[in-house]
């Protein structure tokens, strides 16, 4: 199902070349490598990431300054916005490794806050506000950003998905069931979360640098809880540790949000309001949900 | 005379987190809810002063008064007909009202506008205090605050219905056996919760900036107090308030106000690595 969707998505500029419809489905590219990333973790091991903008913002703030002072190309800047995600992923995933509820979501609240107030505190070197402008572009134009973002969310849910489904997955899963059952199985799982720390943040940090190369401009709206929390509401809305859920809640929720532009001011009531009743009302999220019903109609096919 | 000033600002600036913390901890430890519309309550309490103490011209106590009940209201439907369906999930209670803090934020940004919103103080003359010269309203926010937590400590501890909430925080199953409706302890508990947080933000609005996204640092700040204080301990969490209010006053003082709100965030990051329990606290089980 995940080849036949991306399948789908390579056609799409075939048949139109709308250049807001395009920008729409790139954002959606970038918040469904956020949202998978976030899955890995959290929704596989339940230790819930309140703070995955960090990673985020770790990959953007490091592309744009690899860029803007060592003329770093974009493309590299993709690798190495991943990699500076691990560092932040394992220093943080560290310190969080024996936290869990509502403790691990304050300490990653935190860890991110911390960076966004550090970026605010000291403007002269990190954009403050206003943020970093002038970064090299992605690629010479929209369909090819827009392929490159294809490419990258290939690859993030690919990847992603053969680890989830390997015995790996498994045992990330064993660590949501019970972790201490998992640890007298003789698994350490200790090691295990930490490696889900990584994959999740390597993700996350190339998917930051993408954007940051994308719109040319790095800025500490990538930093800001709202950006975390948006990626969790996203995996809600698709089903947690399905990988393929979070993704497609990605898209959804970023395509309905752009529609939602045509209501003007009230576009964050609904869309909130319309969250309040996912998580209320569709307790595996949409797709999950769904699911359940098609092969009802179509008689168990 | 810096020290006496931090002092006394200091007081103030932890009794507020204190009134803040106190409910946030209650719902944590009777309910185990960790309620992040906390800092909505606080809001509500602002703009329900405003809209009858300044525009409708009630009086201010009055006005303050009725943002507390319409809190507790809140409150108490929140917990019934929102967190009751979500309960047994902790990410769930914890983006449903989170997602409920953007909605009202969104609605308050609606009805008032994006605006700093000016509210006149109960208490207009400046006094002097141990050498320090500082606004009537803020010893009033000190001497409400502690009145108001000591008669909370006192009807938590001394009282039936005081029992009833401290048998539902140790055990709910049997509580419910012991005839206690765990359901309306949960309600109640909530809607304190937020007649608290709702005086607070009443009493507090005149020397703070009042806008539609006021709730969300003290949220977190509230979150951070009483896990840095440990679970259901309610000493606990208003020795961390006073902790953490006197860091952050001390910080301003001495070094820059612009970094007072990375004090609690390096305190509560650093704890939670160091001591995971918290500072005096016993452990929250999962």
């Amino acid at each position: 199902m995940a080849v036949g969707f991306l399948t789908a998505l390579v056609f799409v500029p075939l048949v139109t070349d709308d250049p807001y419809l395009i920008d729409v489905l790139v954002l959606a590219n970038i918040y469904a490598i956020f949202s998978g990333s976030w899955d890995i973790l959290s929704g596989y091991t339940g230790k819930e990431n309140f703070g995955h903008a960090l990673f985020i913002g770790a990959g953007a703030y490091g592309a744009a300054y690899l860029n803007l002072l060592l003329g770093v190309p974009p493309a590299m800047n993709l690798l190495l916005g991943g990699l500076i995600g691990v560092v932040f992923g394992v220093l943080i995933g560290i310190p969080c490794l024996p936290l869990k509820g509502p403790y691990l979501a304050l300490a990653t609240v935190a860890a991110a806050g911390i960076a966004e107030r550090l970026i605010m505190i000291f403007p002269r070197y990190t954009g403050g506000e206003e943020g970093l402008y002038g970064l090299s572009p992605m690629t010479s134009g929209p369909v090819t950003d827009y392929y490159v973002s294809l490419l990258l969310l290939a690859v993030t849910l690919l990847t992603l998905m053969a680890l989830g489904y390997s015995q790996r997955g498994l045992i990330l899963r064993s660590i949501h069931s019970d972790e201490l059952a998992s640890e007298a199985s003789g698994i350490a799982t200790n090691r295990y979360k930490l490696a889900a720390f990584a994959v999740s943040a390597f993700f996350a940090g190339m998917g930051g640098a993408f954007y940051a190369h994308y719109q040319m401009y790095t800025g500490p709206t990538y930093l800001t809880m709202i950006m975390s929390i948006n990626v969790i509401i996203m995996c809600m809305a698709g089903g947690l540790g399905t990988i393929v859920g979070p993704v497609l809640g990605a898209y959804m929720l970023t395509i309905s949000n752009e529609f939602l532009r045509s209501i003007g001011d009230l576009r964050v009531l609904v869309y909130t309001g319309v969250v309040v009743l996912i998580v209320l009302f569709l307790p595996r999220g949409i797709f999950a949900t769904l699911f359940d019903y098609l092969p009802q109609k179509k008689g168990g096919g | 005379m810096i020290l006496l000033e931090i002092l006394v600002y200091g007081a103030v600036q932890s009794s507020v987190y204190a009134l803040l913390a106190v409910g946030f901890a209650l719902v944590f430890g009777v309910a185990r809810v960790v309620n992040l519309f906390h800092g909505s309550f606080y809001t509500l309490g602002a703009y329900v002063t405003y809209s009858l103490g300044v525009e409708a011209g009630f009086p201010m106590v009055l006005s303050i008064l009725c943002g507390m009940a319409a809190a507790f209201l809140l409150g108490a439907v929140l917990d019934r007909y929102v967190v009751a369906r979500v309960r047994d999930s902790m990410i769930k209670v914890l983006i449903v009202t989170l997602a409920l803090t953007l909605f009202f934020e969104q609605c308050v940004y609606h009805v008032f506008g994006p605006e700093h919103l000016n509210i006149p103080p109960l208490v207009g003359q400046r006094v002097t205090l141990l050498g320090v010269d500082i606004g009537g309203q803020r010893l009033l926010v000190l001497a409400v605050s502690v009145t108001v937590i000591a008669v909370l400590w006192f009807a938590v501890n001394r009282t039936r219905a005081g029992n009833a909430l401290l048998a539902t925080a140790q055990n709910p199953e049997a509580a419910e056996l012991m005839k206690i409706n765990t359901r309306r302890i949960f309600m109640v508990t909530t809607g304190l919760a937020g007649c608290m947080a709702a005086l607070a933000g009443g009493i507090v609005s005149s020397f703070i900036m009042v806008y539609p996204k006021m709730g969300i640092l003290p949220m977190i700040k509230a979150f951070t107090i009483v896990i840095l204080g440990g679970l259901g301990s309610l000493g606990g969490s208003i020795l961390a308030a006073v902790i953490i209010g006197y860091l952050e006053t001390i910080v301003a003082f001495l070094i820059s106000a612009d970094i007072t709100d990375l004090v609690p965030l390096v305190a509560i990051f650093l704890t939670l690595v160091l001591r995971p329990n918290g500072l005096f606290g016993k452990r929250f089980k999962v």
